[in-house]
């Protein structure tokens, strides 16, 4: 996987637990043509505190394009911003 | 009973925390890997080296070097300019790790705590907790520390310094002999250069020596001073663990001009601005002073100060500049100056006020002066009111950087 480190805009759901689950984003192609994808799977979640800097680290799996992928995603906690993070 | 104590001291702090946050941004480069400096911003000539990486050293790169002098040490040198709010997050994180093992942590700097794991350790020894904290901090945080591990503040830290990067070191009393007599006694705490000077007069080179020097004969060098060192050569030291913050001692603001001052006209001016800033400050922390000194450094950086105790303690800005400009005119010798600085001490509280009779203005009325112009520069920016001497001198009314949330932060810079 490289590391891309690309904001994207995010829809995700925050249970009543708190724990918060992304749903599908989209991000722009080299065209600045949105694409939209859905996740289908989160494989793992854990929490970094690099620099005391709090992120969330998802392994999600996706179908782009007809094919499965494997890449991970970031939220970070202070800014609410949504990256992802490798593919 | 006998003190477990920690000194945790993170590893170029700067640089490793620069690093740790751009690899999380997803930068593909470990700035720890390839030579690079933490420095400030050259054009405003504020360029020294505040933090370099371990290949940087390599080149023979020094703290607190001249950036021009460092890349010319080694060209392709990566400069990174400070950003003071992603240090006092790390800090931060730093001391609530900390805290996981015991209450009693003390931050003593941006990048140094003590510990005090006595009663906290459940059984386990203090080196076995020290070394599980140790791969906390690789692991969670991201970078590196030294630890050091003893029975008091002192020893800790002499302990951590050992050695770096990424060790951990105990120096129990037992172990003074071997560890600590052999060393320089300029790596003594608190021995500074004049103090090293006066030391290697006497013919005391190793912190050893120092601790068989007879007492009497540093108290009549070094008057109260003189014991105290004796003391920390030997490995004495009962001072406690304080949990929090350190108690603010006093308030200064010092300024790098962007060009050499050789008038006294614009000389004042700077002062100025450092009055307002920290008689701002001063007043914000609802203090007064009643010791202010003026530091100037020349163009060959060459530094000196000069110092008064006012007659009854003050946070006028108009008081303390009058005072300031005194000090100033006195001490300066007329060469280009590089860097001045204004420091206040001898703080207390402000609710009492010392009236004199040959006051021009009475103390109630400047106050409410600097309550107002202080509140409307809180609302409306430090710019929003000036004084009228400034307009059209390309100084800046309020000089000297703040770092409020950190004020510790300064004593590294």
């Amino acid at each position: 996987m490289k590391i891309l480190m690309r904001s994207v805009d995010m829809i995700c759901c925050t249970n009543t637990d708190g724990v918060i689950t992304p749903i599908k984003f989209r991000i722009s192609d080299e065209n600045k043509e949105y694409k939209i994808i859905r996740i289908d799977r989160i494989l793992s979640r854990k929490e970094e505190k690099l620099a005391g800097n709090r992120m969330l680290v998802f392994t999600v799996q996706s179908v782009i394009n007809g094919s499965e992928c494997r890449f991970e995603m970031k939220y970070e906690f202070t800014t609410c911003k949504w990256f992802l993070y490798k593919m | 009973m006998e003190r477990t104590i920690l000194h945790v001291d993170v590893n170029s702090a700067f640089l490793s925390w620069e690093a740790v946050y751009r690899l999380q941004q997803g930068s593909q480069v470990d700035l720890r890997t390839i030579p690079s400096v933490v420095g400030g911003d050259e054009k405003s000539r504020h360029g020294i080296v505040l933090a370099r990486s371990i290949p940087a050293k390599r080149f023979g790169i020094q703290t607190g070097e001249v950036l021009w002098s460092a890349r010319s040490k080694c060209p392709n040198l990566v400069v990174l300019s400070p950003s003071y709010p992603l240090y006092v997050q790390c800090s931060d994180a730093m001391v609530s790790l900390l805290q996981e093992y015991s209450p009693v942590v003390e931050r003593y700097s941006v990048d140094e705590c003590f510990v005090d794991l006595t009663g906290y350790c459940g059984g386990r020894s203090g080196i076995d907790i020290a070394r599980e904290l140790k791969e906390k901090f690789r692991s969670r945080l991201g970078y590196t520390v030294n630890v050091g591990v003893s029975v008091n503040k002192l020893l800790a830290k002499m302990a951590s310094e050992l050695e770096k990067p990424d060790k951990l070191h105990t120096l129990y009393p037992h172990e003074i002999p071997k560890k600590l007599w052999p060393l320089p006694v300029r790596e003594l705490y608190l021995s500074g250069p004049r103090t090293i000077a006066r030391l290697y007069r006497l013919n005391i080179f190793t912190i050893g020596q120092l601790a068989h020097a007879p007492v009497q004969l540093l108290q009549e060098h070094f008057k109260s001073h003189g014991p105290a060192i004796w003391k920390y050569a030997n490995g004495i030291d009962d001072s406690p663990v304080v949990p929090g913050e350190r108690v603010m001692k006093g308030v200064g603001n010092s300024t790098t001009m962007p060009y050499d001052v050789d008038n006294e006209k614009e000389a004042l001016l700077y002062l100025l601005s450092l009055t307002e800033t920290v008689a701002m400050r001063l007043r914000a922390k609802s203090m007064t002073a009643r010791v202010v000194t003026v530091s100037l450094r020349d163009a060959d950086l060459s530094f000196y100060s000069h110092q008064r105790r006012l007659a009854a303690p003050t946070n006028s800005t108009e008081v303390l500049f009058s005072e300031v400009k005194r000090l100033f005119l006195e001490a300066w010798k007329r060469e280009p100056l590089r860097h001045m600085g204004v420091h206040l001490s001898g703080l207390a509280g402000s609710e009492f006020f010392q009236t004199s009779l040959f006051d021009a203005i009475t103390p109630p009325g400047r106050k409410a002066l600097d309550e107002s112009i202080d509140q409307i520069r809180s609302v409306h920016g430090t710019q929003a009111l000036v004084r009228g001497s400034f307009l059209h001198s390309g100084i800046p009314p309020l000089c000297g950087g703040v770092h409020e949330a950190f004020p510790n932060m300064r004593s590294l810079l």
